[in-house]
């Protein structure tokens, strides 16, 4: 140890440790940049791509209509969906979407989405978008494959949960080309024309 | 003025109850069929090709070359089949005829059914002219009666039905073929060719399909020769025609001349345009032809003038419009009657009347600009040619020709933002409100 | 594919195009040498070229309607250009002709790109929602030959959607393109032109009468080749998209035709079944009941594990595979000293299983007591198969479906292709419109199948078969000679003598004999042993070289060297006790010629071991019971009517599905024998290597007077009034393996009792009233009919679904009486 001291300069024995932790002394008066998650949630950047969400109609039906173009566009086969028959019956308690087919089951796996967004480029009627979620981590592996339910946008105001008729139009294409019936000031049953433009 | 005028089918048309055998027989009716029936059928065919008369329907084609195409050792029945559902807008000169000689016709169909072995011949008319139907039947059971059809004709051997049969209401079925289906009792389509009828038509038998005029025109020529016939018309066109002018010109009506005959001279013997105003575009056979303009009048109305002019002669209906009347209307009029009636087997022709129509409608409204005008002519182009009958070459005609010699009025609509034209003035009873 | 069109007259397929029958043209600057009559699309198909196309199907006459397919035409075989771009798919070939299609010429491009934008305009854009999307032609060709943005921006044509036209099939009239596939399919193949083109111009539509649904037994087929998604199946609807699906080349296993399928699954699930392309077997058209019945192996009642009844409560309960191997195993090693064992198998059963049965009952159970027809069967028919249809017959000429197209005249007997085999139905049809093949059915009445047919009725009452076919040698008119086919159903084997009459017909005119069974396994097992008189191999028991010969490939000792019992007697000896066990494979009890009696058996055997897919009266009564694999879990063979080897692959993986012969292999083992194989691969390996017997066949001399089941008297009147049934099962029925296909059952003909007209007028009815029809076995309700019925004759449906006169009144050949009506 002796000798190995004895051919050091004094800048060397003194100085350079010092000079170690100038980084540290001087980073001790600048501003923090550490990120308290998850005491702290910051907000993405708006366009992050984060969990998926299927959109409603402002009645409250479903905008999916199981046509699977987002399962046939996914690069990492995360998406499972199964199509099924809106029927018009006059309770409505088969009409979850507008037009003739609804998805039954539509199910992400979020252990395999890589949150690309071609899937929601895919979609035809808007009806499945990105969030800017990104909190998508459990402690085991079915809880992420997120369910149909899981999926769907919470209802809004004026909103009523399918199944039930289309309020808004005669037909699909009402809702599709946007010559939208205005919803009733009560809400849901607003199966009264106003004939205004939503 | 008569002295241009060949009445022959025409000419008993102003006797006394025309329409009757014996009014038909005192002006020499029934004397080709004797004439005829004194020959053997070939030489019928050659009397009538050496006549050279041109099918009379709108296509030319010649009649005496089209019996002879029947294969006469065809172990099968022969059949003659007239075409008489005349609905083409414009044309009105078969049903006229029927409802004012028939026994012209009758007599016709003997001679040729003859001529071409047939045991059985059907008269298919039209099925919306309900009085031509029944002054037809009425002349067929005359015939019948006096022995000119049924078996044993005068003697002769020779036996022949005549069935007058009614179409249902489609414009397709004047169409030879959708007519045969027709006949058979299908939906009136036109069929695929070949086969073509002469060998396997109706029944799927050697059949003869000819429009009205031409049967009609066969007993003159059998009692006057073929001379007689062919002195007459132009050079690739002999023989008369019925011309049948129709619109704005003070004496509608129709007037049998030698083809060949100019459009200036048939208004002169209509009476000229309707008082105060002027030609401004026509038909020269029925609304499958292109439109001819006032530049046009001087063209011989035969099969190879009007071609020339870049039409065709058609049926010789030649509707008159003069310079009160919207092009554009007329067309998208022309057009809603091709969508209503095209049968729907082709694509082109179904989906694309269905679309002209809107587009027109839309165009007539105003709503458009000029590159609406060479999608217009696009449609057409790919219709043209492309159908599997000529109804679909028909629809385009009037809107292709309308934009050649009527561009600007297309581009007035769209400048204008709609119709520039007073709707009244062109009707017929614009000149009463005018004085009101 | 065939390339000539039905339409245009033409030599026969077998000669091969010579060359002066050889066309050369040039498409596209390749030049192509095509026989006569090439329709310029399929010319251009040999030189790789696609022209887009829909009305166009090489299996129908061309029409030329979508006018898709336009091609320039520059010089047309004369030296002239043909002035207008000309529609491919009804043009015909010719010398010298020069064709350019949308690949060179500008000309033939913008035409197609132009139809497929008019194709378009009224075309709805629900892609994302059609059943068709992703293998659509209009949607394919529109992106290879189609414009990239529309034109179009007035109002489409729209219709309420989609429409039921029949139960099965739904029509979406916004879809069509009006191209007539359906149409032409539906009169041109099927004769059931039951749609049809209404209206006209753009608003032309497929319609139907409305009292008269699309009810063809060949529905499905215009599902498949409609070229959009106007026609699609109720059932199908909206289950998955093409890109879900792996296909599985098949096997129809629900008729003896053999028509290859294709099998669409997801996820472990069949989703639907389609036709496969076959020229030498189905074309590619199949039955409405081998596309649509396929869910009855996904039911509720579908077997999963193997049971065994517990001897404390009695009951059947949940068992390991190696238990109930030792269950069955001990049980009928006790059985087989206790009396013998039967083993009684199903027409469900793959060559392979067949094969395994025969021999585990031979080798494990020492017995030739195995028979697989479950229906109504004789010792004469046991010596006719034997004798004249094992390996193709004594000839070595079986008959195939080439030969109906090429026969000289068809005659049959107990046959009605219709309804029990749908494949040669369309195959004589289509012979019959070609080329005017006479067909002869001797028959009760003109049913529906053989007017469509144009054929020609020999009026035979039930059990008067033999004296018809014996009236046949001298007759002028049918003219049988070697060109001449019998095609013989297995219901002839109800009619004592008939098949005798067969042979001798067969062997006095030279015609060929083809025996068409109505299950998909029962030609193969009779191939593969399962019968009492024959071995596998077509080897007769009674011949003991033959013997040898088996018992030297199959490495045992000796084989069981008398004649088992046929299935009526196993029946039958079971039910008197004699017998010590069954094994009962894919039998309902109720298809067996005595349904009661058979009921008893099940009831007073001591031991059985049923191996079945779905629970039935069989496997509630038995001992042991073993799951056995649905042929989507398996791999296997079926040999068709013509003795084809149609072999299918495993269409889903599922390893706890085993098929019977595994579990036959794992009984054995448990008795310490080993049959040898455990995969159907394997089987097949040793089927193989058995090969066929090459040594004397078996002769038939059967003795006619010892009738194999009671029968009303052939031909008399009964004197108490009553009347002879005619009767067989029709297509849709109420079998078992079309549960689960609802709709489809829909379709199924609905049940009426047809009489003579005579008869009527007695019964003082009026056609649609409904009488009561009543036999041996009970009554039944039905609305009345009247057709060409000879007097004392009545025609009921054995099994119209909820009508099943087979068990609820009586079988073909019994007294039956009519009452009800005006009266």
């Amino acid at each position: 140890m002796a000798d190995s001291s004895e051919g050091k300069s004094l800048r060397e024995q003194f100085w350079d440790p010092v000079a170690g932790f100038g980084v540290t002394f001087r980073t001790m008066f600048k501003k923090v940049v550490t990120e308290q998650y998850p005491f702290e949630k910051l907000p993405t950047a708006p366009r992050f791509h984060g969990r998926h969400q299927l959109n409603r109609w402002p009645d409250g039906l479903e905008k999916c209509i199981g046509c699977e173009l987002c399962a046939w566009a996914c690069p990492a086969d995360a998406i499972y969906v199964e199509g099924a028959s809106n029927v018009d019956v006059p309770d409505g308690s088969e009409r979850f979407s507008p037009g003739e087919r609804y998805g039954r089951v539509y199910q992400i796996n979020y252990l395999r989405c890589i949150l690309c967004g071609l899937c929601i480029e895919a979609c035809p009627t808007r009806a499945l978008t990105m969030t800017n979620e990104y909190e998508l981590a459990d402690n085991n592996r079915e809880d992420l494959i997120y369910e149909k339910s899981d999926l769907l946008a919470p209802l809004l105001p004026g909103m009523e949960a399918p199944p039930h008729p289309m309020r808004l139009g005669e037909d699909e294409g009402d809702y599709y080309r946007g010559t939208l019936r205005r919803q009733d000031d009560n809400g849901a049953t607003g199966a009264a024309r106003s004939g205004g433009i939503a | 003025m008569t002295d241009v005028l060949t009445p022959v089918l025409t000419d008993n048309w102003g006797t006394d109850r025309s329409w009757t055998l014996a009014a038909y027989e005192d002006r020499g009716g029934y004397a080709g069929l004797r004439k005829a029936l004194a020959m053997a059928p070939p030489d019928v065919v050659e009397i009538v090709k050496g006549s050279n008369l041109r099918g009379r329907g709108g296509a030319g084609f010649p009649t005496g070359m089209k019996w002879g195409f029947i294969p006469q050792d065809n172990p099968n029945p022969k059949y003659l089949v007239v075409n008489a559902d005349e609905s083409e807008p414009g044309t009105c000169k078969d049903i006229p005829l029927m409802m004012a000689s028939p026994h012209t016709l009758v007599e016709g169909v003997i001679i040729s059914s003859y001529a071409i072995r047939a045991n059985t011949a059907f008269i298919y008319v039209r099925g919306e002219v309900l009085h031509v139907i029944r002054r037809l039947q009425r002349a067929v059971q005359e015939a019948y009666l006096a022995g000119h059809l049924g078996k044993d004709i005068h003697g002769s051997g020779y036996d022949l039905d005549l069935i007058v049969h009614a179409g249902a209401g489609a414009y397709i079925c004047g169409e030879e073929t959708a007519l045969l289906d027709s006949l058979e009792g299908r939906r009136g389509q036109p069929r695929l060719r070949p086969p073509f009828p002469a060998v396997a038509g109706l029944y799927a038998s050697p059949t003869v399909i000819n429009n009205v005029e031409s049967i009609a025109s066969v007993p003159s020529i059998m009692d006057r020769g073929a001379e007689w016939f062919s002195a007459m018309g132009t050079e690739k066109s002999k023989g008369f025609g019925i011309f049948s002018l129709s619109g704005h010109v003070a004496n509608p009506g129709q007037f049998e001349a030698p083809l060949g005959i100019t459009l200036r001279k048939l208004i002169e013997l209509a009476g000229g345009m309707r008082d105060g105003h002027e030609l401004k575009f026509w038909t020269p056979g029925g609304s499958s032809t292109p439109l001819l303009t006032a530049e046009h009048l001087d063209v011989p109305l035969d099969f190879e003038g009007v071609g020339a002019a870049g039409s065709m002669l058609g049926t010789r209906a030649l509707q008159i419009f003069d310079e009160t009347t919207c092009v554009v209307r007329a067309v998208l009029r022309w057009t809603e009657f091709y969508k209503h009636e095209s049968c729907g087997k082709c694509t082109p022709c179904r989906e694309g009347t269905w679309w002209l129509a809107q587009t027109l409608a839309r165009l007539e409204q105003g709503h458009g600009s000029e590159a609406d005008l060479d999608l217009l002519l696009d449609q057409c182009d790919n219709i043209l040619g492309r159908s599997f009958c000529a109804l679909g070459d028909g629809a385009t005609s009037p809107i292709s020709s309308s934009i050649a010699y009527f561009r600007d009025e297309y581009l007035a609509h769209f400048t204008h933002g709609g119709c520039p034209f007073d709707r009244q003035a062109s009707t017929i009873f614009a000149k009463v409100e005018a004085h009101a | 594919m065939t390339t000539t069109p039905e339409r245009t007259p033409e030599k026969s397929k077998e000669t091969a195009p010579e060359k002066s029958d050889e066309v050369t043209l040039t498409i596209d600057g390749v030049e192509v040498s095509v026989p006569r009559n090439t329709l310029v699309i399929r010319a251009a198909e040999r030189i790789g070229v696609q022209i887009p196309r829909f009305c166009d199907h090489p299996l129908l006459a061309p029409v030329g309607a979508c006018r898709q397919c336009l091609v320039e035409v520059p010089d047309a075989g004369n030296g002239r250009p043909i002035p207008k771009p000309q529609a491919s798919c009804t043009l015909t070939v010719a010398e010298g002709m020069v064709v350019n299609t949308q690949a060179t010429s500008p000309v033939a491009d913008k035409a197609q790109q132009g139809i497929m934008e008019f194709l378009l305009i009224n075309h709805p854009l629900d892609c994302p929602v059609c059943d068709k999307g992703g293998e659509c032609p209009l949607q394919n060709q529109a992106m290879s030959n189609g414009r990239g943005e529309t034109r179009f921006t007035e109002s489409k044509r729209v219709y309420p959607k989609p429409i039921n036209i029949s139960a099965q099939v739904l029509l979406d009239r916004e879809r069509c393109v009006l191209c007539a596939r359906c149409t032409r399919f539906s009169e041109q193949i099927a004769g059931d032109p039951f749609i049809a083109l209404i209206e006209r111009g753009a608003l032309q539509q497929v319609g139907i009468y409305e009292k008269e649904p699309f009810e063809s037994y060949f529905s499905g087929n215009t599902i498949q080749i409609c070229p959009v998604g106007a026609l699609t199946s109720s059932s199908y609807r909206f289950r998955s998209r093409p890109f879900d699906l792996v296909s599985t080349s098949s096997v129809a296993e629900l008729d003896a035709c053999g028509s290859a399928i294709r099998v669409d699954h997801r996820r472990g699930k069949v989703m639907r079944r389609l036709a496969g392309d076959d020229p030498e077997v189905n074309e590619e058209w199949i039955t409405d009941k081998d596309r649509f019945a396929f869910s009855y192996a996904t039911l509720e009642d579908r077997l999963t594990y193997p049971m065994v009844r517990d001897e404390e409560t009695g009951e059947l309960r949940a068992a390991s595979w190696p238990e109930a191997f030792l269950v069955a195993a001990r049980g009928l090693a006790a059985a087989r000293e206790a009396g013998g064992v039967g083993v009684l198998t199903g027409g469900r059963l793959t060559a392979e299983d067949s094969y395994a049965y025969s021999k585990f009952a031979r080798v494990v159970l020492g017995t030739n007591d195995i028979d697989f027809r479950a229906r109504s069967h004789s010792a004469e028919e046991a010596e006719f198969l034997a004798a004249n249809v094992v390996l193709g017959g004594p000839g070595s000429d079986p008959v195939t479906y080439a030969d109906l197209e090429s026969a000289r005249s068809v005659v049959m007997v107990g046959l009605e292709p219709e309804d029990e085999a749908g494949t040669i139905f369309l195959r004589l049809r289509k012979t019959a419109r070609g080329r005017h093949l006479p067909i002869y059915s001797i028959a009760p009445f003109t049913s529906r199948g053989l007017h469509k047919m144009s054929g020609t009725l020999i009026p035979t009452r039930p059990g008067d078969e033999a004296a018809a076919l014996d009236a046949l040698v001298n007759d002028g008119t049918v003219a049988l000679d070697s060109g001449g086919l019998l095609l013989v159903g297995e219901r002839t084997a109800s009619v004592p003598g008939a098949l005798a009459a067969v042979a001798r017909l067969a062997a006095t005119t030279g015609a060929r004999i083809a025996w068409i069974p109505r299950r998909a396994g029962d030609r193969g097992a009779l191939e593969s042993g399962a019968l009492p008189n024959l071995l596998p191999g077509g080897r007769p028991v009674a011949d003991a070289s033959a013997r040898v010969d088996l018992a030297t490939a199959w490495g045992v000792e000796h084989l069981p060297d008398t004649p088992g019992r046929d299935g009526a007697a196993i029946v039958a000896a079971a039910a008197a006790g004699e017998l010590g066990g069954l094994v009962v494979a894919g039998v309902d009890p109720a298809d067996l010629p005595d349904p009661v009696l058979a009921r008893q058996a099940i009831e007073a055997a001591d031991f059985i071991v049923s191996l079945e897919v779905r629970a039935s009266e069989v496997t509630r009564a038995a001992d042991v019971v073993f799951p056995v694999a649905p042929v989507t879990d398996r791999s296997g063979t079926f040999v068709n009517w013509e003795g084809r080897v149609r072999q299918f692959g495993k269409a889903l993986h599922k390893p706890n599905s085993l098929p019977d012969l595994r579990v036959l292999s794992g009984i054995a083992e448990e008795l310490g024998i080993t049959l040898g194989f455990r995969t159907p691969e394997q089987v097949w390996a040793e089927m193989t290597q058995v090969g066929p017997w090459d040594g004397a066949r078996a002769v038939f001399d059967h003795d006619v007077s010892d009738p194999g089941i009671t029968l009303a008297e052939p031909g008399s009147s009964h004197a108490d009034g009553s009347l002879v049934l005619a009767s067989w099962k029709q297509l849709i029925d109420d079998g078992r393996m079309q549960d689960g296909a609802d709709d489809m059952r829909l379709t199924a003909r609905k049940p009426v009792v047809l009489v003579a007209a005579d008869t009527l007028a007695e019964l003082g009815a009026t056609v649609g009233d409904t009488v009561i029809l009543a036999g041996p076995l009970g009554s039944l309700e039905l609305p009345i009919g009247v057709a060409d019925l000879a007097a004392g004759t009545v025609w009921a449906p054995a099994s119209a679904p909820g009508a099943s006169v087979r068990h609820l009144v009586g079988p073909a050949g019994c007294a039956v009486t009519i009452t009800g009506g005006a009266r």
